[in-house]
């Protein structure tokens, strides 16, 4: 735990020291992208922190860092580049494929990738805003269990954003499909032998489809000050199981856009959830195998 | 106006506090820099009804938030030579103060940013944007990219003082702020 709350204040005092720079394409929220995309030729800094908790069994707390520099390449094209970094701490919880027992480390750097958004419509000047998203990454940690996993993702998304009272009250949407690849490190020989002897620990090669549809709405209660709540369906499909897990989560934020930076904090329960009938999952009525009951974001942007 | 701003301000008025605005002109100013010619301005502040905020929204597709709007009428020998209003819409992060001047016979004469709190879409101060605006009447489409051009970086800041101005003409309409 210490070392975890070293990486947070780190990652905090980081965030202060670029707080001279300025501000343009602000996310209104933690989990919802919204459709418009930077002016060309100016430059962003994202950081964006996410603290995961509370699998229903042990103690499980995971914090996952993403760092990002987005440009904008034309007023309607932006590009993006990312470093991700993840610190976990986790104890007494074994998940028959899924958690092999205790994991523990600081910040590790856990995967890069690059992003892409394009803005179809706009919607402060055509009414209803319109962007194509497009992400691709590859890590090598897994973020649920902590341990060695080379992942490589590609996601689309689709997004609707329309302002309403001239632009106090915001709404967007999104549409989204992510495909995976992955394979998994073998666990170490003095893991294998703390584990029952059926421990299942698959190595082979996994595909993996995930559909997403989330909304969120936001209101400007005060200059700079805007309030919502947002919610994300996800849904995980394999190919010998079909619909695999499926998870509900929603929650309040609040946001400051100002002139050097804007930030927004999110704070996500799952509602709602189905996992692996198969696993040694305890609460039926959520996904708690590769998400968990809570999460919080902090999304801090600087643009130059 | 006042009555409005200060309600949307109220619940958060302890902790909020607008870190960067910038004020470029006063209202006294504003108006000698549309109504250079002026020899004197009589403040008519109006108090807008209800009805008349249906007829501004009919006229111009817009809703009037304010109940109140500070207006002056400009006089060159005891004759009016336009009317400036002082209105605010909403930005990025924070409101926008602007005059407008209208003719007697509704043409925009000019756009002055008094106040404006952005860090992006500062373009709306730009004098050869606010250009675009001057000359327009009701009639115009008032649409971005088709006779205002949009402002990279600063669409919902344009979009509104645009949407706004041409609010301002049908408040000089509905009003009956002629000669």
């Amino acid at each position: 735990m210490k070392t975890s709350h070293r990486y947070v204040v780190a990652a905090l005092l980081g965030l202060g020291s670029y707080a001279n720079i300025a501000s343009a394409d602000e996310n209104l929220f933690g989990y919802i992208k919204g459709a418009e995309t930077m002016p060309k030729g100016t430059y962003e800094l994202d950081e964006q922190l996410t603290y995961r908790s509370d699998k229903g069994v042990g103690s499980y707390h995971a914090w996952d860092n993403k760092t990002e520099l987005e440009y904008g390449v034309t007023d309607k094209f932006e590009a993006a580049v990312y470093v991700k970094a993840q610190a976990i701490n986790t104890k007494n919880i074994v998940i028959d494929a899924y958690i092999p027992g205790d994991e523990k480390y600081g910040p590790r750097l856990s995967g890069v990738g690059t992003e892409f958004k394009y803005m179809f419509l706009s919607p402060a000047k055509d009414d209803f805003g319109l962007a194509g998203y497009l992400d691709l990454g590859y890590s090598w940690l897994d973020p649920h269990s902590g341990l060695d996993k080379d992942t490589y993702t590609v996601e689309a998304k689709l997004i609707a954003q329309k302002y309403f009272m001239e632009g106090q009250l915001v709404w967007a949407g999104n549409l989204g499909v992510e495909s995976t690849y992955a394979k998994r490190a073998s666990l170490s020989a003095s893991r294998q032998a703390s584990l029952p002897a059926d421990f299942d620990w698959p190595i082979d090669n996994e595909m993996e489809v995930e559909l997403s549809a989330g909304t969120g709405l936001s209101y400007r209660f005060a200059p700079n000050w805007s309030v919502g709540g947002e919610a994300l369906y996800e849904a995980e499909y394999e190919t010998t199981v079909g619909q695999e897990r499926w998870s509900v989560f929603a929650g309040p934020n609040i946001h400051y856009g100002g002139e050097k930076f804007w930030a927004t904090l999110t704070l996500f329960h799952q509602l709602k959830g189905y996992g692996n009938p198969n696993s040694s999952q305890i609460d039926d009525d959520l996904q708690l195998i590769e998400r968990t009951k809570n999460e919080v974001r902090l999304k801090v942007g600087f643009d130059f | 106006m006042k009555n409005i701003h200060s309600l949307w301000l109220l619940p958060v008025a302890a902790i909020v506090s607008p870190v960067y605005a910038s004020d470029y002109l006063t209202a006294e100013q504003a108006q000698k820099v549309i109504f250079a010619d002026a020899q004197s301005f009589e403040a008519h502040p109006a108090n807008i009804t209800s009805d008349q905020k249906d007829k501004i929204k009919s006229i111009s597709g817009l809703r009037q938030r304010w109940d109140t709007q500070q207006i002056w009428r400009a006089v060159k020998n005891g004759k009016t030579l336009g009317w400036f209003v002082v209105d605010e819409v909403i930005g990025k992060h924070e409101f926008i103060t602007y005059g407008v001047g209208v003719s007697p016979d509704g043409h925009v004469v000019g756009v002055e940013i008094m106040t404006y709190r952005e860090t992006y879409g500062g373009g709306v101060r730009d004098a050869i944007w606010r250009k675009h605006l001057v000359g327009k009447t009701l009639a115009d489409p008032f649409k971005l990219d088709e006779d205002v051009p949009n402002i990279s970086g600063g669409t919902l800041s344009s979009r509104n003082v645009m949407d706004g101005v041409k609010r301002v003409l049908a408040i000089q309409k509905v009003l009956n702020l002629g000669e």
